[in-house]
């Protein structure tokens, strides 16, 4: 394939902070990784995790309020503090992103089709003919059936899985070296999340796309990433591969995370083990371990010194001073612990 | 830390801090802006209106010399001038500028209450309530505003009460309808529906749930409502049905000022002036309120 | 039907709540409010459930199982069938006779941000179900609202003036289960509870329910579409699609043991976290899409997807009868029979592992 020398996407050190009438919040802080080319790579976290804003950073998308530091590095080329014009041609072009709200994403005043030649028409020089053609074999790349008829229905006229399909059409328009999917499949059912999940695979190992997907999930990740990492408060804290990782679970996080999960195997009326608690105030960066306060593994010196992100083992990353003793990433702790 | 509970134990005590904390202020210094430079305007408006009389000797408005007629602008003692019989122009601005406060507050009042308890009920009740008030405040809002309030006062005969009569017949319907849309939205509301669902009363439900959530919008509506109210009121006194001479109005001045427009500009370009002002304050006001409080 | 019915109840106390052919209807206006086409969202549900159980119900998008709880709860009444709870059809009651039956019925609902009043502090909205029924005086009605509070895992005296919006989404999701409990009900409906949350936030909120559950010995209606999370709390699940009842049994039976090729796609979709289980399984063992609603299949609702679909399917809908264990029933004509649990590789492709027809 002639795959250029080095990673697809190296981002070092990012930090973004988010400036509202005084108060700062930081949403990223610190975060580094990298993405070869054809690799899937699943970032976890919960809602203020920074999972999506660094995602967006990626792809230039942050408001200006928003003080972004560091380096994103895509193909050599820094992206941080990139003008809008360069900014748009690398949007599209070399990175797309595929949005968790398919009602969201699509315009509802404009046919189907038409939303995809005109994200085509944006980067390439083509007829128009000729983008529509490529507008209808995108569809069926996706497996929407019947493309040529759907080519010319609203948004309104399909279903959710449907429309989330049309924006995977949209977004790999102009075959990005890079497809980044933010919850992309949140939002649609168990069956339809697994067809687009199968669909995303399989157009990946098609095109050679590298595929970012950010979640909450981490069986969705296991089933799907050949990488996770999992973010906390803005911070990276724990980074391996899939089998790594589950074989054995460090992070005292990522652990809660896999056992907050309900399973099909557990007993019913089993109550889960879980850890207490909010995640923290991203506008007040406290000395320390951002996840203390609620980890019971927490000592005193995880308060005092914030753990840096180390290659511990080949292959598997994790900031933690007192991380678990590794095994199966199984049912422990204490279950029923009420929050709050 | 949070204390434990007596009747059961909870375990983890709440770390604190976590919780997010206070209602999100609206807007940036630009949006205050908005808000606080016609909110003055207006403040110093009303001021000169109602209060600046009672404190300093302003000529009577309906008093004059003919000796004194048809002073210019700047003149000493008539700082907008007099009119042909010589009354005091500024003197007329000020009153008129009350009787045009009066009325539109008044009328936007009579609205809100009105209209919107009418709206609020035809609502939440629905079926064969909602049917027949809506249709008969459309049978209200399908005349043109002016004919319909023309047509009001001249059965009714020209005087302050009148109109402010004739007005309402506008703002009532107008509230009205924008009370029952949003009755409509908050009725389906999970909190409304909890609130059946534990068998509250249904006028507690208007009252408790229903109007607190829906005053935001009223209110902003009400507000730049009152611009199209105030302009209403001075086209009537401009057709010559609304505040009889010689209580000043504004829109008398400017039908005046037209007469001697081809002699003399300020007559009619001051009482104008003070009208486009204000509508413009009071849309201000209300679209900047409006955005600060995420009415949609 | 009353032979299945009674074959659906599975031991355990009385009848709470029995549900009759349930029929509810929405009819689509066009442009001007002339009649469109009429949608059957819920269509001829039946089934029981006893005191102290949690019954699940488990459906994906357009399968009915909102509309159905609300149906239950006569917000609005269904248009045609029975509930029955505590011995008393529902159905047709006027509002006033209704008032004594909500003291025992509730409901909480999926995102609790819409469902507190946002202009309510939270003291006052757990104490509102107290004041609506004349319960004792003022100061008693605050007692008792934050008793409930503390039930729940919040201090009252920090939560208790606070607007709904100044917390997070779950302690906004206990003050509505606080809210739940104040009338001490025997029966609650959770319409998708923890679906808003955060993923730790979600398993505070079931164990929450849980426990409360033993404590105050309730009854939970439990409405979901994540078929794991309601293995955890449910005693029977009731599978649901497109308006229909597709299986209903024992919460073992249905996991280890799905008669119905729905049940069996839902778990087959499941992504396992289990290490290696391979990046390019093909996972999705059902097809197409969802029909639209206005205008079903023929026959049995699920046989367009459905990879065992045969003619019988398409002319005669299936009924709902007793198969494989005690209290199981399924609604097919080609069930799946015997056989073990799905395994992954069996998952792979869409066929349980033992022979079946």
């Amino acid at each position: 394939m002639g795959a250029p020398l080095g990673p697809l996407l190296e981002v070092s050190d990012l930090r973004v902070c988010f400036r509202s009438r005084g108060e700062a919040v930081h949403a990223v802080q610190g975060v580094s990784y990298t993405v070869e080319p054809g690799q899937t790579l699943a970032i976890i976290g919960e809602s203020g995790s920074g999972k999506t804003v660094s995602a967006y950073a990626v792809l230039g998308l942050l408001p200006r309020t928003a003080r972004v530091s560091g380096s994103i590095r895509f193909n050599g080329v820094e992206i941080v503090g990139l003008g809008e014009r360069e900014l748009r041609q690398h949007r599209g072009r070399n990175v797309a992103m595929v949005f968790q709200n398919p009602e969201r994403s699509l315009n509802p005043t404009m046919k189907v089709g038409n939303q995809i030649t005109e994200a085509i028409r944006r980067h390439l020089t083509v007829t128009r003919e000729q983008a529509r053609e490529r507008a209808i074999e995108l569809l069926r790349m996706v497996r929407i059936p019947a493309a040529e008829r759907r080519f010319h229905e609203y948004p309104h006229q399909l279903s959710g899985g449907m429309r989330q399909r049309v924006i995977i059409a949209i977004a790999l328009a102009c075959e990005p070296a890079l497809l980044i999917a933010d919850e992309a499949t949140t939002a649609l059912d168990v069956t339809t999340q697994a067809q687009i999940m199968d669909l995303l695979l399989d157009l990946q190992v098609q095109l050679g796309t590298a595929l970012v997907m950010i979640s909450h999930d981490l069986a969705l990740a296991a089933s799907y990433a050949e990488d996770i990492m999992v973010m906390y408060a803005g911070r990276v804290v724990e980074k391996a591969s899939v089998q790594d990782l589950f074989a054995s679970v460090r992070m005292p996080y990522t652990r809660a995370l896999l056992d907050a999960v309900p399973r099909a195997e557990l007993e019913p009326h089993a109550a889960l083990p879980v850890v207490g608690g909010l995640p923290p105030d991203l506008s007040k960066v406290a000395p320390g371990c951002s996840f203390a306060p609620r980890c019971p593994e927490a000592q005193p010196d995880c308060r005092r010194t914030t753990p840096k992100l180390d290659e511990h083992e080949t292959g598997h990353w994790w900031a933690c001073w007192h991380p678990c003793e590794g095994g199966q990433g199984g049912q422990k702790g204490e279950p029923g612990e009420l929050g709050e | 830390m949070a204390a434990p509970a007596a009747s059961l134990a909870l375990g983890v005590p709440d770390p604190g801090g976590a919780a997010p904390e206070g209602r999100l202020r609206g807007g940036s210094v630009l949006r205050s802006l908005e808000i606080t430079i016609p909110g003055a305007l207006l403040l110093v408006l009303l001021f000169f209106c109602f209060i600046w009389p009672l404190v300093y000797q302003v000529p009577s408005p309906t008093y004059g010399s003919v000796l004194n007629a048809n002073l210019p602008m700047w003149s000493p003692g008539h700082i907008f001038g007099t009119t042909n019989v010589g009354y005091d122009n500024m003197a007329r601005i000020l009153y008129g500028g009350r009787t045009t406060f009066e009325v539109a507050a008044a009328v936007q009042a009579i609205g809100l209450v009105v209209g919107g308890l009418l709206g609020v009920v035809a609502g939440y009740a629905g079926g064969i309530v909602e049917a027949a008030s809506m249709r008969v405040l459309d049978v209200l809002i399908a005349f043109p505003s002016l004919v319909l309030i023309l047509a009001i006062v001249d059965s009714l005969g020209q005087s302050e009460l009148h109109v402010i009569w004739a007005l309402s017949a506008f703002s009532i319907p107008a509230v009205a309808r924008v009370a029952r849309a949003g009755t409509l939205r908050l009725r389906e509301q999970p909190f409304v529906v909890a609130a059946r669902l534990s068998s509250v009363k249904a006028w507690r439900i208007i009252a408790g749930h229903i109007v607190p959530n829906l005053i935001p919008q009223l209110l902003t509506f009400s507000l730049l409502g009152t611009g199209i109210v105030i302009i209403l009121e001075s086209g009537l006194d401009f057709l010559g049905y609304g505040i009889p001479d010689p209580a000043p109005s504004w829109g008398g001045m400017i039908a005046y000022g037209q007469t001697v427009m081809s002699v003399s500009l300020s007559p009619l370009v001051v009482p104008s002036l003070f009208l486009f002002g204000t509508v413009v304050c009071l849309n201000l006001l209300g679209d900047g309120l409006r955005g600060r409080w995420g009415v949609r | 039907m009353s032979s299945a019915s009674e074959a659906a109840a599975a031991p355990g106390g009385d009848v709470l709540l029995a549900v009759r052919h349930l029929v509810q209807e929405f009819v689509l206006r066009d442009y001007g409010g002339a009649r469109g086409g009429v949608l059957q969202a819920v269509s001829d549900v039946s089934f029981e459930l006893r005191a102290g159980e949690t019954l699940g119900i488990v459906g994906e998008t357009g399968s009915g199982k909102s509309t159905l709880a609300r149906s239950v709860i006569q917000a609005p009444p269904p248009k045609q069938g029975e509930v029955v709870f505590e011995g008393k059809n529902l159905v047709g009651l006027s509002h006033r006779a209704m008032k004594p039956v909500r003291r025992h019925l509730q409901m909480v609902f999926q995102d609790p941000f819409t469902s507190l009043d946002p202009k309510w502090s939270v003291a006052r909205i757990v104490a509102e179900p107290l004041a609506a029924y004349a319960v004792g005086s003022r100061a008693e009605r605050q007692e008792r609202a934050s008793s409930l509070l503390e039930l729940v895992g919040l201090d009252p005296a920090r939560y208790g003036r606070r607007r709904p919006r100044e917390l997070s989404g779950g302690q906004a999701q206990r003050v509505a289960i606080a809210r739940a409990l104040v009338l001490e009900p025997k029966l609650i409906l959770c319409d998708e509870p923890a679906s808003s949350l955060d993923v730790l936030v979600q398993a505070q909120v079931l164990n929450l329910l849980e426990r409360l559950r033993s404590e105050l010995r309730l009854s939970y209606l439990f409405i979901a579409h994540d078929l794991a999370l309601v293995k955890q709390v449910s005693d029977r699940v009731a599978v649901m699609y497109l308006g229909k009842l597709c299986e209903i049994g024992p919460v073992r039976d249905i996991y280890r043991q799905p008669l119905h090729p729905y049940t069996l796609a839902l778990l087959a979709s499941i992504p396992d976290p289990a290490p290696g289980s391979g990046k390019h399984a093909t996972r999705s063992v059902i097809s197409g899409e969802l029909p639209s609603p206005l205008n079903p299949p023929s026959g049995c609702r699920f046989r367009t997807r459905c990879p065992r679909a045969q003619e019988l399917c398409a002319t005669q809908e299936p009924e709902l009868r007793p198969l494989g264990g005690a209290g199981h029933l399924v609604a097919c004509h080609f069930p799946l029979s015997g056989g073990a649990a799905p395994t992954a590789g069996a998952r792979e492709r869409g066929e349980p592992a033992a022979a079946e027809r």
